[in-house]
């Protein structure tokens, strides 16, 4: 029994830019929006859109991300044929191989992908938070009768020159593909996402892993063949939410973005388009009599006895009476003691963030400011002081100051 | 964890009809076992999760009637790690044939599953009811029993016998008992007592080897009998060696609408929260909502609220299941605002038990008093 369309998801992203969050952890893993992982997103949009075969490609701190992912079933995609798989390199007779880039990836994962017989394959990127209709997207293909598509969004062309950059003829066929270039020809940017018809992408594979020259990446490989044989590609434009959140900045600004689901068009509260993540099973959040909480998202298990301000506290983390959160992302099972004030930046799983200690600072009005961040399981002494350009992957001292 | 690995030995019965007459109103659409608690959670998964816990993986729930939204809730089991090959959750109905009767008492509940009983491999079983909210540790439970070498063992708390039942019971058929005890064995058992102070209050939990409990209820049953407690235990009690097994941690009872209200309203408290969670997870159905939200201008305080709510209005002393959405202007004080409620735009309501689904529109004023609170059935428009 043949499946219509594959979905394979690159997660093997190391997230360098996420620096201390990073650490122990595939940057898909990373905790987003309370209670999600940013790789729910793409896998609640394949479910959402009826893709129930998914493999998922590692390579990078997988630990966290295997036992996260399990047996797929938060997603339903615990299924007798196809559901989720998590697809690591491994050994062969002839030796074992990295994954040399994501086009490596995938060839080296061919065999799965022919077990279901497609007709098309969907490349997804496991570092994007967006909500998309993949079944719409193949349509656009399915009508345009095309060999390859690609989503693209518009972007400002001004900041045109940072993407890989699709240029359309009237009829949305690609004319010319632009990586990161200088003049862009075109303000609509490649999101990594593509649907290939299956036995084109094989084609493409095989013929680029035997270029021993090739760098085994789409943007730079696989799409510049595909337009060298005049291959029919066109370019599907979605203009929903879609962020990468590639760095620290990005990740805390998309954070915030979802407490203001009207205006940024993340809405996490769609029902007709649910992301789904593991649980944490805890029982209800409680806020005290003594706290004070506005503008901000609380996840069951939380105890907010401080002040909480525009914030997001995701499952099970505690602000005790008298501390400040304001601007911040504070992810699950983090402490914030008493009289500690942590201000517009990121703190990590597990941290404790000492009595009185200071976290980052809300930059002066209408400067851009950084954002700090506080990586997993660290322990900031009471009264430190973290300034917001810090990266902390290390316990900080009691009294010690970080800028 | 490990210690449970080879505990394969008890299976756990629960019954979760019992003392339904109690609370009428909230039972009209579902069961004792069925009724939100504590912001997220149902109060058959206090029992589930700790026999679960516990290593007890065969748990088969003895139905009466309204069971479809027990069957809802349970599913597979999974979320309590019960779908299982052997064993696991069971749901059994009132078989249904030409003269469906409903059974009354353990002891005919027993007696149609008894092939099922019968086949099973496990030396033990656990029997319980859902009319309360514990974190027991049912490990402890089985270990005492098993040292004892009691017949039976029968878990009770040491309190008053609760007013509500001390009234005449005409709504409900259900007894409850208490004991007089010897060191730990239970000398003589009172049925519908009304002894004023501490007593031993039975919790209806007991511990028994299977073969003997085959063999206890074929007898009652053949002789017409009904109560497992009344006219199986309390006739042989000289006989039987029957143990007080005295839990001392957490417990909500629900007898009644009143102590529905107050025992939600009590988790407010730390130490009550901490006593009933902390001894262990309690596990429930995921409902994949989004974390809960309050917007600009929402003022809360002493709330326990779950995931998927909406709060742009005040909301103070209060217990929010899942998905409640608190629309501007709107106010709500000492309320138990059940899964899916809204309360719109300038309403205002306090000492106010709203069931799932309800909607109070724009506006409205709906008020109680700490004495009486009131309650607005599953799916109304006030």
């Amino acid at each position: 029994m043949a499946k219509e369309m594959v979905a394979m998801l690159l997660a093997g992203g190391q997230g360098s830019r996420l620096y201390a969050l990073t650490q122990n952890l595939a940057k898909p893993a990373v905790p987003f929006g309370g209670k999600y992982r940013i790789i729910d997103f793409p896998l609640s949009n394949c479910v959402n859109s009826g893709i129930d075969t998914v493999g998922i490609l590692t390579q990078y701190q997988p630990v966290v991300l295997n036992e996260y992912i399990g047996n797929g079933q938060p997603w339903d995609l615990d299924r007798l044929y196809g559901g989720v798989h998590v697809l690591p390199p491994y050994q062969k007779a002839s030796g074992s191989d990295w994954f040399k880039g994501t086009a490596n990836a995938i060839y080296q994962h061919i065999s799965f992908i022919e077990r279901y017989d497609p007709e098309y394959v969907i490349i997804l990127s496991g570092d994007q938070i967006c909500k998309q209709d993949y079944s719409d997207f193949l349509r656009f293909h399915k009508e345009k009768e095309a060999e390859f598509s690609v989503a693209v969004m518009e972007v400002p062309w001004d900041d045109a020159s940072r993407f890989g950059l699709m240029v359309t003829d009237e009829n949305d066929r690609i004319t010319e593909f632009q990586e990161k270039p200088k003049n862009p020809k075109s303000n609509l940017a490649s999101m990594g996402i593509y649907i290939f018809n299956w036995d084109i992408l094989k084609k493409y594979l095989i013929e680029d892993e035997a270029d021993p020259n090739s760098e085994n990446d789409f943007g730079k490989n696989i799409i510049p063949n595909l337009l060298r044989d005049n291959r029919k590609m066109y370019a599907y434009h979605f203009d929903g939410y879609w962020k990468d959140v590639g760095t620290i900045g990005s990740l805390w600004e998309a954070n915030m973005e979802v407490l203001d689901p009207e205006n940024s068009g993340i809405d996490l509260f769609d029902e007709d388009w649910k992301i789904y993540s593991r649980n944490s099973g805890m029982t209800g959040h409680r806020i005290a009599p003594c706290a004070v909480v506005e503008d901000s998202m609380i996840t069951d298990g939380c105890d907010v006895k401080g002040i909480v301000k525009h914030s997001i506290l995701f499952a099970g983390a505690t602000v005790e009476e008298g501390a400040v959160v304001e601007d911040a992302v504070v992810m699950g099972g983090t402490t914030i003691k008493t009289g500690a004030v942590v201000k517009h930046c990121i703190i990590a799983e597990n941290v404790v963030v000492g009595e009185n200690a200071i976290v980052g600072e809300i930059p002066a009005e209408g400067g851009i400011g950084n954002v700090a961040h506080v990586g997993s399981n660290v322990t900031i002494g009471a009264n430190a002081k973290i300034g917001p350009k810090a990266m902390v992957y290390k316990d900080v001292k009691e009294g010690e100051e970080q800028c | 964890m490990l210690k449970s690995i080879t505990n394969n030995e008890a299976l756990g019965i629960i019954f979760p009809n019992s003392y339904d007459g109690l609370v009428p109103e909230l039972v009209t659409e579902r069961l004792m076992a069925s009724i939100p608690f504590a912001s997220r959670y149902r109060l058959c998964d206090f029992l589930i999760s700790g026999m679960a816990r516990a290593g007890i993986d065969n748990i088969s729930l003895i139905a009466r009637e309204n069971y479809q939204s027990l069957m809802d809730h349970l599913g597979s089991g999974r979320e309590w790690d019960l779908a299982r090959k052997k064993g696991g959750l069971n749901i059994i109905p009132p078989f249904a044939q030409k003269n469906v009767k409903v059974y009354n008492g353990r002891v005919e509940a027993l007696e149609s599953i008894k092939t099922f009983l019968v086949s099973q491999k496990e030396k033990y079983v656990v029997m319980a009811d859902t009319n309360f909210a514990a974190n027991i540790d049912f490990h402890a439970l089985l270990d005492a029993h098993r040292k004892s070498g009691a017949d039976i063992t029968a878990v009770y708390r040491k309190q008053e016998i609760p007013d509500k039942f001390k009234k005449p019971l005409e709504s409900s058929q259900d007894l409850y008992y208490s004991f007089d005890l010897d060191g730990n064995r239970v000398k003589q058992l009172f049925v519908n007592s009304r002894r004023d102070g501490e007593v031993n209050f039975s919790m209806n939990i007991y511990v028994i080897e299977r073969e003997l409990l085959i063999r206890l209820i074929d007898e009652a049953f053949v002789l017409g009998f009904t109560s497992f407690e009344r006219d199986v235990i309390a006739p042989q009690i000289d006989m039987l060696d029957v143990q007080g097994y005295c839990f001392d941690g957490y417990v909500a009872y629900i007898h009644d609408m009143k102590s529905y209200f107050d025992e939600n309203m009590k988790l407010l408290q730390e130490e009550n929260l901490e006593g009933l969670f902390g001894p262990g997870q309690i596990y429930t159905k995921i409902r994949d909502d989004n974390p809960t939200r309050y917007i600009k201008g929402a003022k809360v305080s002493n709330i326990m609220a779950a995931d998927g709510c909406v709060i742009e209005g005040e909301v103070e002393n209060s217990i929010l299941f899942r998905g409640v959405k608190v629309k501007k202007g709107a106010k709500v004080k000492n309320c138990v605002l059940m899964q899916d409620t809204v309360i719109g735009e300038n309403a205002c309501v306090e000492y106010v038990i709203t069931d799932k689904n309800v909607m109070i529109t724009e506006g409205k004023s709906l008020m109680g008093t700490d004495s009486f609170q009131v309650y607005v059935s599953k799916k109304q428009i006030v």
